[in-house]
């Protein structure tokens, strides 16, 4: 992905510029970082990927307990099923995420993209791939620059080989949420994968080895929707890291033990640690910039170098603008936490939480469609009654099979013909048809509203009361 | 570089979303072809679908891209060659 190409330099000189496939750039080669939030990073790369690649595989009464089967057009969660019909659940749920997103970043700045946004966990484990094989920062950039030779080539094809089978089982892992994934690990193993289910395979997998291996923070520059706008979200309240140029500035070297003022600087070393480290290769001290994705590696590195220096810690350090400016302490911070903006987004997100809850604890259990025969309007049949002609469409959206009672109400005399007991499977549904007769006398001439009553003989409280017309002519 | 991933990733993600959106209503069963009813498998239908919304997503994008090409750089014949040195 990485090209060379030449650009005339105004003396007339060619100078080389790496061109990735975004736009001209300098790699980033982020050094290794520990510390606290580095902790707290690592601790959200395992608790997301253990549930991705893992929860695919856990069972569930029998089956995949998440599996969204785009073949029967079915969304299994737990316990629980989804058809496309209540595709509303997935509307609240993304604009409860939406809210979270809103509610976070104006309280704590771009957490999800520092710690949890999966191009993040993705980047931070191909990293750490590289440096196990190709070494810490330094070994990098030498082997970048260094010309090919067999231990270049050994090292890099075992980099690009760990990044493709990791990729590879992503990919996998992606389409087990929609195929049930033990039939697709035995497909892979008998050569009888599907030509589409392979397809997004390698295609999903492919992207993941592009964006985690190769685009890194251009995506978050240059692809992400978010970064465009997070800004909007921030007040001179929202925590975000900060470098305390007040107290770091003059920057400048000096011997360990040193106090600033005696040598008229401030307390940043110039150690450039802190732009060594960061992902997407800014200077933080340059102030707060949209590419800064707040993953606060800066502030581990900086925190070991103060720590070194014998200067107190916190040179860059979560803050707010504010805070900052009025040196308030944790105490002060805090309390500024809780104000308008924060409020009406917690007010908004705990409402429609709410009602989210209410809506899935109350999920209906039986679900009924009932649908006129197009074909026949109405018809006289023995006895003079009249007939209409009626599709009933009984959905079970329990996880247990159900046998329900139908019956018709409405009319003086109305009765129904055909099936009276229908047998529905768990999440099943069954399409049954059924004829309604009505004396001549009954009703008025035109449309009359009747109504079906579908109970579940073993749970009374499973029961749908259906508006239907019949036709008199 | 820069103006083809301006084309092709926005339109991709907003071809993901018309997917969802789409399917979520639309059964495959239900949908027909030149008066004969799809009979793809559903996996197929979905995939066939999602690259038709990505294409017409980019089309969009990329008559997007065309008409934010200023007048000067039109002039100076910039956008004919699809480079991005002076747009940035």
């Amino acid at each position: 992905m990485v090209s060379i190409t030449t650009k005339q330099l105004p003396d007339g000189k060619p100078n080389f510029v790496e061109e990735s496939l975004y736009e001209v750039h300098k790699k980033v080669h982020p050094r290794a970082v520990s510390g606290t939030f580095a902790s707290w990073r690592w601790a959200l790369v395992w608790i997301t990927q253990l549930v991705y690649y893992g929860l695919c595989w856990l069972p569930w009464n029998g089956r995949q307990a998440v599996l969204f089967n785009l073949v029967e057009r079915k969304f299994y969660i737990f316990g629980l099923v989804f058809w496309p019909q209540d595709v509303i659940f997935l509307s609240v749920l993304l604009i409860i995420s939406a809210y979270s997103l809103f509610l976070f970043t104006a309280v704590g700045g771009r957490l999800w993209c520092g710690y949890a946004c999966p191009q993040t966990v993705y980047t931070e484990i191909f990293t750490w791939i590289e440096q196990k094989i190709e070494g810490e920062r330094n070994a990098r950039i030498k082997l970048d620059a260094a010309p090919m030779s067999a231990r270049k080539l050994w090292l890099r094809s075992a980099k690009y080989a760990s990044w493709a089978l990791l990729a590879l089982w992503t990919g996998f892992t992606f389409v087990g949420y929609f195929t049930p994934i033990k039939s697709l690990w035995d497909s892979v193993w008998s050569f009888s994968l599907g030509p589409w289910e392979t397809f997004w395979m390698f295609f999903y997998g492919a992207f993941t080895y592009l964006f985690a291996g190769h685009l890194r923070e251009q995506v978050c520059k240059h692809m992400c929707p978010y970064a465009r706008f997070q800004g909007v979200m921030f007040d001179p309240d929202t925590l975000t890291i900060t470098y305390d140029t007040e107290r770091g500035e003059p920057r400048g070297a000096r011997r360990k033990g040193l106090d600033p003022r005696s040598i008229a600087k401030g307390e940043c070393v110039d150690c450039g640690i802190c732009v060594q480290v960061c992902p997407t290769g800014i200077d933080i001290r340059d102030g707060l910039q949209y590419e800064c994705i707040g993953c606060a590696a800066c502030i581990d590195a900086c925190d070991q170098v103060m720590e070194k220096m014998d200067y107190p810690k916190g040179l860059i350090r979560y803050s707010t603008e504010h805070a900052i400016e009025a040196h308030w302490g944790w105490k002060e911070i805090l309390g500024h936490v809780v104000r308008p903006r924060v409020m009406v987004y917690s007010a908004i997100l705990g409402a429609i939480c709410v009602a989210f809850v209410w809506g899935i604890a109350n999920k209906a259990s039986l679900r009924v469609d009932v649908i006129r025969d197009r074909a026949t309007l109405a018809r006289e049949v023995e006895g003079g009654l009249v007939e209409n002609i009626y599709r009933l469409h009984v959905i079970n959206v329990s996880e247990t099979p159900h046998r329900y009672a139908i019956s018709v109400t409405g009319l003086a005399g109305i009765d129904l013909i055909g099936d009276r007991i229908v047998e529905v499977p768990a999440a099943a549904a069954r399409t049954l048809t059924v004829q309604v007769r009505v004396p001549p006398e009954s009703g008025r001439k035109g449309s009359n509203q009747i109504f079906f009553d579908v109970k579940s003989l073993a749970d009374e409280k499973v029961a749908v009361h259906e508006k239907a017309s019949f036709l008199q002519p | 570089m820069l103006r083809i991933l301006w084309v092709l990733w926005p339109s991709f993600v907003v071809a993901g979303i018309a997917e969802g959106i789409f399917f979520t209503v639309v059964d495959p069963q239900e949908l027909y072809l030149f008066g004969h009813p799809v009979e793809f498998s559903k996996i197929a239908t979905y995939s066939i679908g999602f690259f038709g919304f990505w294409a017409v997503c980019a089309a969009s994008s990329m008559m997007t891209c065309l008409l934010q090409i200023s007048a000067r750089e039109v002039n100076k014949g910039i956008g004919a060659h699809g480079g991005t040195e002076g747009l940035s």
